[in-house]
């Protein structure tokens, strides 16, 4: 009884099975066929390059993809460095898998926010209720003062594949924890507030103000705006002036006293420093000789 | 002339009316998840137009030449179909490489999860439900099928990319707003039902 109920599964079972196995037989076939007709040589060198690399993903060296990217650099070794979240390290590492030797490259860049003003800082003529982003409310004329200044809707924030920057009131903040240098925050921002600076210190100090307006100006349109009085360029030739707003000169950058001098005689504190550990800037609108007799 | 109406009204009906996406809710995962940029959801849509045209026609094929022709091999359906999919994504995906290194770069991961999508395989079933009697329709059918799905899934991209500049409550931000606009578009589409047949 029961040989016969399995007899009769099994006759209705074979053919199906037959088919099934025909079927993937027959395209195990083609697919192989296929396969040994349309290979692609790919150097495994392309491979071993796409290992070392971050895979971020986050086109800071001009492709579209880290697998882009190894497979230019394989054609052309000179793009080695490009790599910025891997920096000198997977440098090193591609130039081994071509057989290249490198020169040590300088420091590795980090994004620097050439504002300090949060919301109360800065003066504002209106308030802004269009789209959400920098771009399109930096379009608009004359909501906040400062033409200059941060916008603090966080064109940067979105633009960063690494959650390393956050708008603290108003004003875009880098976390140097999270940042890898991929320079894509510096290229978001409609204002170019946003510069790639050789990090050679763990804190660098930086020029926290990108207004070129004139001193008086400057000064009636926010707490914490670089006059160009031209204090700090006393102290040392590290900083210089050009279009009423102070500078730092990268190349020659290295801390000391006369630098420290500078940023506490500073008269609004726009010279601060950004970095891992930095310390926070002196408060808005307390005098400088109070800050500098305190340190 | 009537075979050429009755295509023609098969193509509209498969693109507006009887939308895979829209009315039979297949696909809906590469609808939701790859609908964030237009330039990408056309891709997508472009590749699974031209698989879904592929394999619709080859399970016609095996269906009316083998499957129907034994009895009882009807209900081996769903592996035979899912086998001939997954043959013609891995042959597609070869070809391309080979040829079309450019549009193989650009469809990227998207050509091997086509092998998964539900839209393919329920147009390939529907088509042996709807008893298409020649191979002529089938083809028409598939591609008014990939039509279909592709102008769903830019519809959906087009919305969400205006919906990233919109207000949207906090709540609602996010998988949220994307199934609730997916829904009125379901009903805007519902208005078609019923136009043919």
């Amino acid at each position: 009884m029961i040989l016969a109920d399995i007899l009769q599964l099994w006759n209705s079972a074979w053919p199906a099975g037959v088919t099934m196995l025909g079927l993937g037989v027959g395209f195990a076939v083609v697919l192989l066929i296929a396969s040994e007709k349309l290979k692609v040589e790919v150097d495994p060198k392309i491979e071993q390059i796409h290992e070392v690399l971050p895979n971020l993903d986050c086109g800071a060296c001009g492709f579209a993809g880290c697998g882009q990217y190894a497979k230019a650099v394989l054609e052309r070794p000179e793009l080695i460095g490009k790599c910025a979240p891997g920096g000198a390290e997977t440098a090193d590492k591609i130039a081994n898998i071509l057989n290249l030797q490198i020169s040590k490259s300088g420091p590795s860049k980090r994004p620097v926010v050439h504002c300090r003003a949060h919301s109360e800082d800065k003066t504002y003529y209106g308030e802004y209720q269009g789209i959400q982003t920098c771009t399109s409310a930096n379009a608009l004329a004359n909501v906040q003062a400062c033409k200059f200044g941060c916008v603090g809707f966080g064109d940067c924030v979105s633009a960063c594949k690494f959650d390393a920057l956050s708008i603290v009131d108003g004003l875009a903040t880098v976390d140097y924890d999270k940042c890898t240098g991929c320079g894509a925050c510096s290229k978001a921002c409609p204002r170019n507030l946003i510069s790639m600076v050789p990090f050679s210190q763990e804190n660098m100090m930086v020029v926290a103000c990108n207004s070129k307006e004139s001193g008086k100006a400057a000064r009636s349109m926010c707490k914490v705006g670089c006059i160009g009085c031209g204090i700090c360029s006393k102290q040392t030739d590290i900083f210089s002036i050009r279009d009423n707003l102070a500078r730092v000169d990268y190349e020659k950058y290295q801390p000391t006293e006369q630098t420290e001098t500078a940023m506490n005689k500073c008269p609004t504190g726009v010279i601060v420093y950004r970095g891992k550990t930095a310390p926070p800037p002196r408060p808005a609108g307390q005098k400088a000789v109070a800050a500098s007799q305190k340190s | 002339m009537d075979t050429l109406n009755t295509l023609l009204m098969g193509f509209i009906s498969i693109v507006l009316i009887n939308n895979l996406v829209f009315t039979k809710f297949l696909g809906i995962c590469p609808y939701l998840g790859v609908s964030g940029r237009i330039d990408m959801a056309f891709g997508m849509g472009m590749a699974v137009t031209f698989v879904v045209t592929l394999s619709g026609t080859l399970t016609w094929l095996i269906d009316h030449l083998i499957l129907m022709t034994i009895p009882g091999l009807e209900v081996t359906r769903y592996v035979c179909f899912i086998l001939v999919i997954a043959g013609a994504v891995q042959l597609v995906e070869m070809y391309l490489r080979k040829f079309f290194p450019s549009l193989y770069e650009s469809f990227g991961i998207f050509l091997p999860l086509i092998t998964t999508n539900c839209a393919i395989l329920g147009l390939c079933l529907f088509i042996n439900l709807w008893e298409v009697g020649n191979l002529l329709e089938a083809v028409v059918l598939s591609f008014g099928a990939g039509i279909g799905f592709t102008m769903a899934i830019c519809i959906m991209a087009g919305i969400r990319e205006n919906l990233n500049l919109a207000d949207v409550p906090k709540s609602l931000r996010g998988a949220p707003i994307t199934l609730i606009t997916a829904g009125l578009l379901t009903l805007a589409f519902m208005g078609f039902a019923g136009m043919i047949k």
